[in-house]
């Protein structure tokens, strides 16, 4: 058996565990760059704000007025997210981090009423990990996430929904609809409401090659899993991945190369940390820049994919992007946004050892670990290459960024005495 | 602080082997033994001198444990209304009560939460 275990306006319920003033009040955490809605609290919802609404025409919105904006923290929200896992291993013998939010938990084995211990485990999260959350029970994941789902979605209710048992499972398929389910898409919801099928129950009554016909394999996975047949087992081998990106919307418009220079390099020295802490090397590059799309600015867009000699090397691979970034540069445009992408990436140990590398590649390893070493020791961008820049004009804007109570000493939480 | 030996903690000496080899510990973890990768441990900074008569001073950083058991007459970090204040926990018959250094005492009900429970103290300039 399974459960899901998924926290509440997770964003907001970390930044309400530390500050009571906006316990009860309508709050939203925003992109980054303080974009758009990424987060709302239920009084947040019911005053009409929605999901990816961009702040500067919400916060105009008459009947938004009492919302209280906030920037995304998301170094608090990283070290609530532990809380919240290391707090569930002491309840459940396996506990898969899904996301920041949301994390499955294995009950199998486990004797007794699973109910009443995913009652006390939600119980245990709120008073310890801060979190209010729901919970759904179900024996396979696909269903144990629409438990949840439907937890989520009753007023004032407990917070948990048990898909157990068969019987009472089939009878809630007759009323849910299939948007509910995760691993259905948009389009897939939508071709399948062109053939009638609109609820939970009429899509497990389709025959499988049908499904197959429709959705290909996956969505006769979905639904082998809502009829209970395990097809996702129990995961914990964190996201692998093919590529990684570093993009981001700059904080004002970049007018002048330095600029953009510094922010190219910045992204491609991050993009090679993440690289290096997964252990692997990347064997080619995308790097792209854009003015932006929304505005009345003149538009400009390029980007450039290429490969690479295959390195982790914080400066192999800035330098790589930069002279990328240096070909794609117009003058005279108003840039939003810059991106260095990391492609085809291999394990480190599978790399063969390249006869004439332009890199010492012993070198090149002691020197990205003392940088590894001290950044971890003494935090994020205490060493960096210098041209990754001091200043930093473009980096991100949050202008209503609450302290970082749990990873900052100068910022903990402040108590009256 | 630049060191050639980037790593050298008493074991790995270039000339005489050194007699501590097999005995090397590490420096005294404070995290560790504070427990503060626990789920329920908070750092909690105190603001005021109200509590100086239990040892608690403005500046000193608490260690607060939001998992520990509430037992009469401990210290605790408590969110009443918009506040977040230390109190000393106590009992009257069936309910807890929360006694801060000044002002009536608050009785735990509907907006008030008794947020975590202080367990250790840390006092950086001393």
């Amino acid at each position: 058996m399974f459960a899901l275990i998924d926290g509440n306006s997770f964003y907001c319920s970390c930044e309400r565990a530390f500050d009571p003033t906006l316990r009860g009040k309508p709050l939203a955490v925003l992109s980054n760059n303080d974009g758009c809605a990424i987060a709302r609290t239920q009084e947040a919802k019911d005053l009409g704000l929605k999901m990816g609404e961009p702040w500067h025409l919400a916060s105009k919105r008459q009947e938004l007025k009492p919302v209280i904006w906030m920037s995304s923290n998301y170094a608090l929200y990283g070290d609530m997210s532990r809380r919240m896992y290391e707090l569930l291993c002491e309840e459940a013998p396996r506990v898969e981090p899904y996301s920041i939010d949301e994390m499955f938990l294995d009950y199998a084995g486990l004797p007794g009423d699973l109910l009443a211990l995913s009652a006390r485990i939600r119980e245990r999260v709120r008073t310890v990990a801060k979190i209010p959350t729901c919970v759904g029970i179900g024996p396979t994941k696909t269903i144990a996430k629409l438990a949840n789902k439907v937890a989520k979605g009753v007023r004032g209710g407990d917070g948990l929904c048990d898909f157990a048992r068969k019987e009472e499972r089939e009878e809630a398929y007759k009323t849910i609809p299939l948007g509910e389910v995760w691993g259905l898409g948009r389009a897939s919801v939508a071709k399948l409401a062109r053939r009638g099928v609109e609820s939970v129950a009429d899509f497990t009554a389709l025959r499988a090659d049908e499904v197959r016909e429709l959705l290909t394999v996956t969505g006769v996975r979905t639904q082998a899993e809502l009829k209970g047949t395990v097809c996702y087992p129990f995961s914990v081998s964190p996201l692998t991945r093919k590529s990684l990106a570093v993009t981001r919307s700059f904080g004002k418009p970049v007018l002048a190369w330095p600029d953009m220079e510094q922010a190219i390099a910045a992204y491609a020295t991050r993009a090679a940390e993440k690289l290096r802490r997964r252990g692997l090397v990347a064997t080619a590059m995308q790097v792209f820049l854009r003015t932006n799309e929304f505005n009345s600015d003149p538009k400009y867009a390029n980007q450039s994919t290429f490969e690479i000699e295959p390195t982790a090397d914080s400066f192999a691979l800035m330098g790589d992007a930069v002279r990328a970034g240096r070909r794609l540069w117009r003058d005279g445009f108003r840039y939003a946004k810059a991106g260095v992408v990391l492609l085809d990436l291999k394990p480190a140990a599978e790399l063969p050892q390249e006869l004439f590398a332009s890199r010492d590649p012993e070198r090149s390893a002691r020197l990205m670990i003392a940088l590894d070493t001290v950044n971890a020791r003494y935090g994020r961008q205490t060493l960096k290459p210098a041209v990754t820049g001091l200043g930093q004009s473009w980096s991100m804007r949050r202008q209503r960024l609450s302290p970082r109570y749990t990873t900052h000493f100068d910022e903990v939480l402040l108590a009256r005495a | 602080m630049f060191r050639f030996m980037a790593d050298y903690k008493g074991d790995e000496t270039t000339g005489f082997q050194s007699p501590a080899q097999d005995y090397i510990e590490g420096v005294v973890d404070l995290a560790a033994i504070l427990d503060l990768r626990r789920p329920g441990r908070y750092p909690v900074r105190v603001k005021g001198q109200a509590l100086a008569a239990r040892g608690i001073r403005d500046g000193d950083i608490l260690v607060a444990d939001a998992a520990a058991e509430p037992r009469p007459g401990v210290v605790c970090v408590a969110m009443v209304g918009g506040d977040v204040i230390l109190a000393t926990l106590t009992r009257t018959g069936a309910s807890w009560v929360l006694a801060p250094s000044s002002g009536p005492i608050i009785t735990v009900a509907e907006d008030v939460e008794v947020w975590a429970i202080v367990q250790a103290l840390v006092r950086t300039a001393v």
